[in-house]
């Protein structure tokens, strides 16, 4: 279990294979979401993923991938572009100044 | 930020492939935007164009009874390719990999006939690799004020013998391989086996293999063709936009009702968006639907043989109006006929597999065919994660039966 801390979040990264698609989307959905609170929401392929980020959303398909890239950096697998619980989850955190576990 | 991480596993299989293909698409699509500005002026302005222009698509002589060159020709011949290669070295060495790259890239478009995408592919990483190891070995022990003298120098010299060697040795190689391949392509469309590419490709996508197989194989050979038939049919293989399409719609009507109310925006994102990604967790969850993937890809791909549809340049994304605006003059219907036939097999076999929404409140948890075991264990720790976290909301299969 890793643990994230919402109100450390200064950097959200969504990645997918060419970070190109789906991150974009994502990217732009919880960007907004999140533009009262500060954190800067990039995306990129999971190949690129920054060294300086705090969260990184991926597909649970590409999960393993981006693990082997985000190093210690947590990284959060989601199923659903649209409303996933596990996005929803960090989102909320990340709001709310909340720990939670991943 | 966290004291523990779980172990790196990024070494399977599916991720190795994944990686590669990634690798392979990365080249490619940064430069999609090349391609599209080459698809549109000749689906416009050759010939058989909407709009025939001798000038830009290149056919007929000026008053002097010279032929025009066009756009169209030098485009896809230097432009694409060398777009490639740089892009391809970039990614092994920064720019200055792009740049021998890029040199190293003409050597294989002039040694060849053929527009030059797979031999970009290769020369681009291959000569900035060399430059990587030729600066790793000379930088240490260049003098002070000669670094400008000896990196313009190195990257120019190995530039030039990765062209000659280009020209020479590899553009003749990778043209025979090309020949095969095209060849192969040839043959299983001449006898109608080309729709088993389905079996490949709907699987693939799904694992989040769907740039590599479109971008790392299909738009190269499927640009080749394209110079030469004025379309491809292997632009439509990945990019249909209606197996998916066809799932969404069963989802949206007979799928689980806890996900219903999201389909709808999903498709308009993979259909008008052209985001094929929105689609794959909902054969994921249910993973069984893979049939009907399969079976709407192979018909569309088997309707498009039939009506001899292709297309100019890749659709990408893979959205209904990049589909038609690299649709050349008069192939519409057969376009959209091969959309809409992969869309219906996909939907009345997703809608039979879903049981039409009757067995909806069933469970399938365990016995569901899987086609990944690396998939199961990312879901399980999904599951996991969520069941540890969140009890109340279920929205996949590997969730407790809440959804009942």
């Amino acid at each position: 279990m890793t643990t994230i801390d919402g109100s450390a979040v200064r950097k959200l990264v969504v990645a997918c294979d060419a970070g190109m698609g789906s991150s974009v989307m994502l990217a732009s959905t919880v960007r907004k979401q999140l533009a009262k609170n500060g954190v800067t929401v990039e995306h990129t392929s999971v190949q690129e993923i920054p060294g300086d980020a705090d969260v990184v959303l991926t597909h649970a398909g590409l999960a393993d991938r981006a693990r082997g890239v985000a190093g210690s950096t947590p990284v959060v697998p989601f199923n659903l572009f649209l409303g996933d619980p596990a996005v929803t989850k960090v989102v909320t955190a990340i709001q709310k100044g909340q720990t939670i576990d991943v | 930020m966290s004291e523990y991480t779980p172990t790196v596993t990024g070494t399977g299989a599916k991720a190795t492939v994944q990686r590669f293909g990634g690798y392979l698409a990365g080249m490619v699509m940064p430069n999609i935007g090349a391609f599209i500005a080459w698809g549109l002026i000749t689906a416009i302005f050759i010939e058989v164009g909407w709009f025939p222009v001798a000038q830009i698509g290149g056919f007929g002589e000026n008053a002097d009874g010279e032929a025009w060159t066009g756009l169209v020709g030098p485009m896809i011949t230097y432009l694409l390719p060398l777009l490639i290669g740089f892009t391809g070295g970039r990614m092994v060495h920064g720019n200055r990999g792009g740049v021998v790259g890029a040199i190293a890239t003409v050597g294989v478009i002039v040694g060849t006939g053929s527009p030059m995408f797979l031999g970009a592919m290769a020369m681009g990483p291959l000569a900035a690799w060399i430059i990587k190891k030729i600066d790793e070995a000379v930088q240490h022990r260049t003098k002070a004020g000669f670094e400008m003298l000896v990196d313009n120098f190195t990257a120019g010299i190995v530039g030039a013998a990765m062209a000659i060697a280009g020209l020479l040795a590899i553009g003749p190689i990778v043209d025979t391989i090309m020949g095969w391949a095209e060849g192969a392509v040839g043959f299983l469309v001449d006898n109608s086996l080309l729709p088993l590419a389905a079996l490949i490709i709907e699987p693939g996508k799904v694992l989040f293999l769907n740039n590599a197989i479109n971008h790392g194989v299909l738009t190269p050979l499927g640009a080749a063709q394209s110079e030469d038939a004025g379309k491809s049919i292997l632009f439509m293989l990945e990019t249909n936009p209606g197996p998916g399409l066809g799932i969404l719609l069963a989802f949206m009507f007979f799928g689980p009702r806890l996900l219903r109310p999201s389909t709808p925006a999903a498709v308009v994102i993979h259909f008008f968006g052209g985001i094929h990604e929105i689609y794959f967790p909902y054969i994921l969850m249910k993973p069984q639907l893979i049939a009907a993937a399969i079976l709407g890809g192979a018909a569309g791909i088997l309707t498009n043989i039939m009506t001899g549809a292709g297309l100019v340049a890749s659709p990408a994304p893979g959205s209904i109006i990049a589909y038609m605006a690299v649709t050349p003059r008069g192939g519409h219907l057969a376009v959209l006929l091969g959309i809409a036939v992969a869309a219906v097999v996909s939907f009345v076999v997703a809608a039979v597999l879903l049981g039409f929404g009757r067995k909806e409140p069933k469970e399938d948890e365990d016995g569901t065919p899987s086609s990944s075991e690396d998939l199961d264990a990312a879901r399980a720790q999904v599951a996991d994660r969520k069941a540890a976290s969140k009890a109340g909301v279920a929205t996949s299969e590997s969730a407790p039966p809440a959804t009942a």
